[in-house]
């Protein structure tokens, strides 16, 4: 498999959402990004079953509507 | 002067809420500049609260537990009539709030008197209030160094002693950063204990919102007034006010948080800690498990909810923000939604986790930063031999906490030498809705003198 090429990955990413990117924040961007994926590789690490549900749970209402 | 003497004298009659606030108006007018704390004066307002105040006691009504008491607030909670600025320069541009937030309306229906809005990291995204827009804000301990973030104008406006009681948000340790960079006390409840209505987003996920006070009584008081049920933030678990004591912390088991809170800091972090656990005889240490991939989690997840917030100014008007918050909002636009929604489930795990410990432990100690406040503008620091970035290692205790909801008490800690003799806190960690446990704690570190505010020299010489 490839690495991960930060940069690369900025550009084609902020295309998909459409997001401009100029030049000069590339480099802070590709630092952000190369954060993330370290802290992603940490997060990675847990193990995790089908049975492990995400953390944020919706509600559709603390009260029934008036 | 504390909250609590300032509501006695004045319920008692014996002082006027309009001398309280003119003293405070004039006391900020003459020395807030050294600060930077205040980004807006709310005088009119505060004059208008004052004289209904004093009107309530001559009339014989009940004025209030915060009767009178000065107050202020982090520029993201919404005062009617005011541009909520969050810290942003885009948001000069935004109507101004057409009613008061929620917490806002507590602090007033128990007589507290509003003078204002403070300063804070550009959309609360920072742990050190170096604003680009409004200017750094600077430590009352000393001014040549930041006061923490991103609640930075509410916790130097209290250890400056402009205001004794003020609110602030915190998602990764904005209120236990700062609180521990200016030697203050600050109140990060349990997810989902106060309502956040009208105070502007970060990341909904991990949003908290709490009270700074330079003793244990004034947090109590405020923390117990900011208590109400409101159906309007669907994010608020509501259990009834739990009014917390300030008496009995013997029946208290204590847990000294190892592994993870043994590292990555200074030496000054860890003396505190130390001090705490032997002004307590505790000497259990116990880890806290995976609290590094809690911390990563809370990262991603901060990242991704940010940028989206802010994704239609991100795309139109990038140039608006504060470079020092914009490429990591740029760069969260553009997370695979994998690192995220891993993220969310670590966290769930974690959390299971974590509870486990609290069948042990009723409080758990754990430093609140990994060094003193350094110098405005500082990028880098000696960690462990390694140099790492300054500013977001400052969430490194922190953030593990937050991720998972447990409510904290900031505590700062007396008698541990310090570089620049500059303050520093702890983090007393409860189980979820456990703030009492935290109170009680706090109260007896306080009345053994472990843990006390210092005063600033900068600002009473």
């Amino acid at each position: 498999m490839p690495e991960f090429d930060p940069e690369a990955y900025a550009r084609q990413a902020a295309a998909a959402v459409g997001l401009p990117l100029h030049e000069k924040h590339l480099p802070g961007v590709v630092m952000n990004l190369t954060l993330a994926a370290r802290m992603a590789a940490l997060v990675a690490q847990m193990p995790l079953t089908p049975a492990d549900e995400a953390a944020p749970v919706f509600t559709a209402g603390r009260t029934p509507p008036k | 002067m504390s909250a609590a003497t300032i509501a006695a004298e004045i319920r008692a009659g014996r002082r006027r809420a309009a001398e309280v606030v003119e003293a405070h108006l004039a006391d900020i007018a003459a020395r807030d500049a050294r600060f930077n704390a205040f980004t807006e004066v709310t005088a009119a307002r505060a004059r208008a609260e004052a004289a209904a105040v004093d009107a309530a006691v001559a009339a014989g009504r009940d004025p209030g537990p915060l009767a009178g008491v000065p107050v202020a607030v982090k520029n993201l909670f919404d005062l009617e009539g005011v541009v909520t600025l969050a810290g942003a320069k885009i948001e000069r541009d935004s109507p101004p709030a057409r009613a008061d937030a929620f917490l806002v309306q507590r602090l007033r229906a128990a007589g507290a008197v509003m003078l204002g809005a403070l300063n804070m990291d550009e959309y609360a995204y920072g742990f050190t209030t170096e604003n680009a827009h409004f200017g750094p804000c600077h430590n009352p301990h000393d001014l040549t160094r930041i006061a923490g973030g991103s609640s930075g104008g509410s916790a130097a406006a209290v250890a400056a002693g402009l205001v004794p009681i003020t609110l602030g948000s915190d998602t990764n340790g904005s209120i236990r950063v700062p609180s521990s960079l200016c030697g203050i006390w600050g109140l990060k409840p349990t997810y989902g204990r106060l309502s956040r209505r009208g105070a502007f987003l970060f990341v909904g996920a991990l949003d908290h919102l709490g009270p700074f006070a330079r003793d244990v009584a004034d947090l109590a008081l405020a923390y117990n007034a900011l208590q109400g049920d409101d159906a309007e933030d669907h994010a608020q678990a509501w259990r009834g006010v739990e009014p917390v004591s300030l008496e009995g912390a013997a029946d208290l088991r204590i847990g000294i948080l190892d592994d993870h809170f043994a590292r990555n800091g200074h030496a000054e972090a860890f003396a505190a800690v130390e001090a705490v656990a032997r002004a307590l005889g505790a000497t259990s240490r116990v880890a806290l498990p995976d609290a590094a991939i809690g911390r990563a989690a809370a990262f991603l997840i901060t990242m991704a909810e940010g940028a989206n917030l802010h994704l239609p100014n991100l795309r139109a008007r990038s140039e608006d923000f504060d470079p020092g918050t914009c490429d990591r909002f740029l760069a969260g636009a553009l997370l695979p939604a994998t690192w995220v929604q891993q993220a969310q489930r670590a966290r769930a795990a974690y959390r299971a986790k974590a509870l486990a410990l609290f069948e042990e432990f009723d409080v758990l100690i754990a430093p609140a930063t990994p060094y003193v406040a350094p110098p405005i503008g500082q990028e880098m620091i000696e960690v462990d031999g390694q140099s790492i970035p300054v500013r977001p290692n400052l969430g490194i205790y922190t953030q593990p906490i937050s991720c998972i909801g447990l409510p904290v008490i900031a505590a700062p800690v007396a008698g541990v030498p310090t570089p620049g003799d500059m303050p520093i806190g702890v983090q007393l960690i409860g189980a979820p809705w456990a703030e009492d446990k935290l109170f009680r704690l706090a109260a007896h570190l306080e009345r053994i003198g472990a843990c006390r505010a210092p005063n600033p020299r900068d600002t009473h010489a």
